[in-house]
């Protein structure tokens, strides 16, 4: 039993990283906030391409949810890989956008950046789907009975309301891109956990590594009781909407 | 009668299989109030639908103050076309379910699409917007939000909402049906006032009482096509058809 609380949590291994570990850490949230802002738009302007109305965007409706099927199925990781791995010999492409050092920040950071992005866009558009479809039909028929055309009906109407729908999922999927930072470890972006995975194979002890997950733990335990605490609220609200109804 | 304000020749309206609209034929002149009567399931609500392209018609024409909206029916949703502006600016609608923005407050509800369709100022929308509040009644309750408001001053703040574009026609989809009976008075008072001043207004409704006293003539309507139809007394007292006199029986009998 001690040898397996020595191997997970050897609380010297920890003192000694934990400020180096802590540094890699911020370098995830760092990671995760840049992420989280730019999929947040991609997947909502994903979205409002997929309910674009009439045949004439039949195409772009078509290519939209072929990318969020496309993207939704191919593991993170290899995109990762196929960003890191390829986007640097692509030399058509100028350096500066080949091998990024934009705000100070290593190249893996950007790399990683996208592929995040580019990944929870898709599912992030399907949650914003969920949303908008969640608005009733009314809704646009009094927009559009009132002139509005489709554009301003989505910005005025369907997207204000669609977006208070959704917070919980749309949390969830936060709390996944939060975690999924640490897969930029692969393509050498020193955060937590290729911090945590150094600090093993100099020692062979696991310490330094559950370190690293405590830290995310602390992150996002809070995170997941927000998550409840807004289904019961929306709960609360729809209980009061049929209430509404009735009386 | 000078040139009809709405005209409706032959309008058929499908929805997949379902043959909701059979060719329908109606004229309706400047400053009439007609009422639609009928079973659930008969048209009437497709019927307004069609009027301002909700649901546009696969066949047959329709002539808004002389002009064919639906040129080439069948030709989609109409979504590209110039009829769809000239229709929504002059056909306002009330639904059954007020269909009210919830994130908006009343005034915002009146002024919104005053700013984003018409292009008035913040200060004309709001002029507007706050002089048709008051006159249904209102008025002491612009920066309410729909959810604070009971379903009959819901309703009142649609017609605002509606009467704010300048309608030249309003068409009414059961707007009472959703109400508690006592207020349905208040809405049916709003619509009273409104037809008195010359508006141009075709009303679905299951109220006989208003269709009595206000309408200059009642259609009634079932599986699609216009029944019978006349100056209210006429056919609300001597219904001259057998499916007439069997609804408006099932409907007093109540």
């Amino acid at each position: 039993m001690s040898e397996f609380f020595h191997q997970y949590f050897d609380f010297t291994i920890m003192g000694d990283h934990f400020s180096e570990i802590l540094e890699g850490f911020l370098r995830n949230l760092l990671l995760f906030a840049v992420a989280v802002v730019l999929a947040l738009i991609f997947g909502l302007f994903l979205a409002l391409l997929r309910q674009l109305p009439g045949k004439k965007f039949m195409p772009l409706r078509g290519i939209t949810i072929a990318y969020i099927d496309v993207f939704r199925a191919i593991p993170l990781l290899i995109i990762l890989f196929l960003i890191s791995g390829g986007v640097p010999y692509l030399n058509f492409l100028p350096k500066d956008i080949r091998i990024p050092h934009w705000f100070g920040q290593p190249d893996p950071f950007w790399y990683a950046v996208v592929a995040l992005t580019l990944v929870y866009g898709a599912y992030m558009a399907e949650v914003y789907r969920a949303g908008i479809e969640a608005v009733p039909g009314g809704q646009v028929e009094a927009a559009r009975s009132l002139g509005m055309n489709h554009g301003q009906t989505m910005r005025h109407i369907v997207v204000p309301q669609a977006v208070t729908k959704i917070p919980a999922p749309m949390l969830n999927e936060m709390i996944s891109l939060l975690k999924d930072t640490t897969l930029a470890s692969v393509i050498a972006y020193s955060e937590s956990l290729l911090l945590g995975r150094e600090v093993l194979a100099e020692t062979f002890n696991s310490s330094a590594v559950m370190l690293s997950g405590l830290m995310f733990l602390v992150v996002v335990l809070p995170m997941a009781r927000l998550v409840d605490y807004l289904i019961k609220r929306n709960q609360g609200k729809i209980t009061r909407g049929a209430h509404m109804e009735v009386a | 009668m000078a040139e009809a304000m709405i005209r409706l020749d032959g309008v058929c309206k499908r929805f997949g299989k379902l043959e909701v609209l059979k060719g329908v034929d109606i004229e309706i002149g400047r400053g009439e109030v007609v009422c639609v009567l009928g079973p659930s399931g008969s048209g009437k609500s497709t019927l307004l639908r069609c009027v301002n392209l909700l649901a546009p018609p696969e066949e047959g024409e329709i002539f808004l103050e002389g002009h064919d909206i639906c040129k080439g029916p069948g030709s989609g949703t109409g979504e590209e076309s110039w009829e769809l502006d000239f229709v929504r600016q002059r056909v306002g609608m009330v639904f059954q379910q007020f269909n009210l923005f919830p994130h908006k407050t009343a005034l915002e509800n009146v002024t919104l699409a005053q700013e984003k369709v018409l292009g008035r100022s913040k200060q004309e929308a709001r002029a507007k917007a706050t002089e048709l509040l008051e006159r249904v009644g209102l008025g002491d309750r612009l920066d309410q939000y729909p959810e604070t408001l009971s379903g009959g001053q819901q309703q009142r703040v649609a017609i605002a909402r509606a009467l704010a574009m300048d309608p030249h026609v309003m068409l009414f989809d059961e707007v009472t049906s959703a109400l508690d009976p006592e207020l349905v008075k208040e809405v049916l008072d709003t619509m009273r006032e409104l037809a008195a001043e010359g508006m141009t207004m075709i009303v679905v409704t299951h109220e006989l009482g208003f269709a009595r006293e206000v309408a200059d003539r009642v259609i009634f309507m079932d599986g699609g096509v216009i029944v019978e139809e006349g100056p209210a007394g006429e056919v609300l007292e001597n219904p001259k058809e057998e499916r007439t006199k069997q609804f408006l029986g099932l409907v007093l009998d109540r």
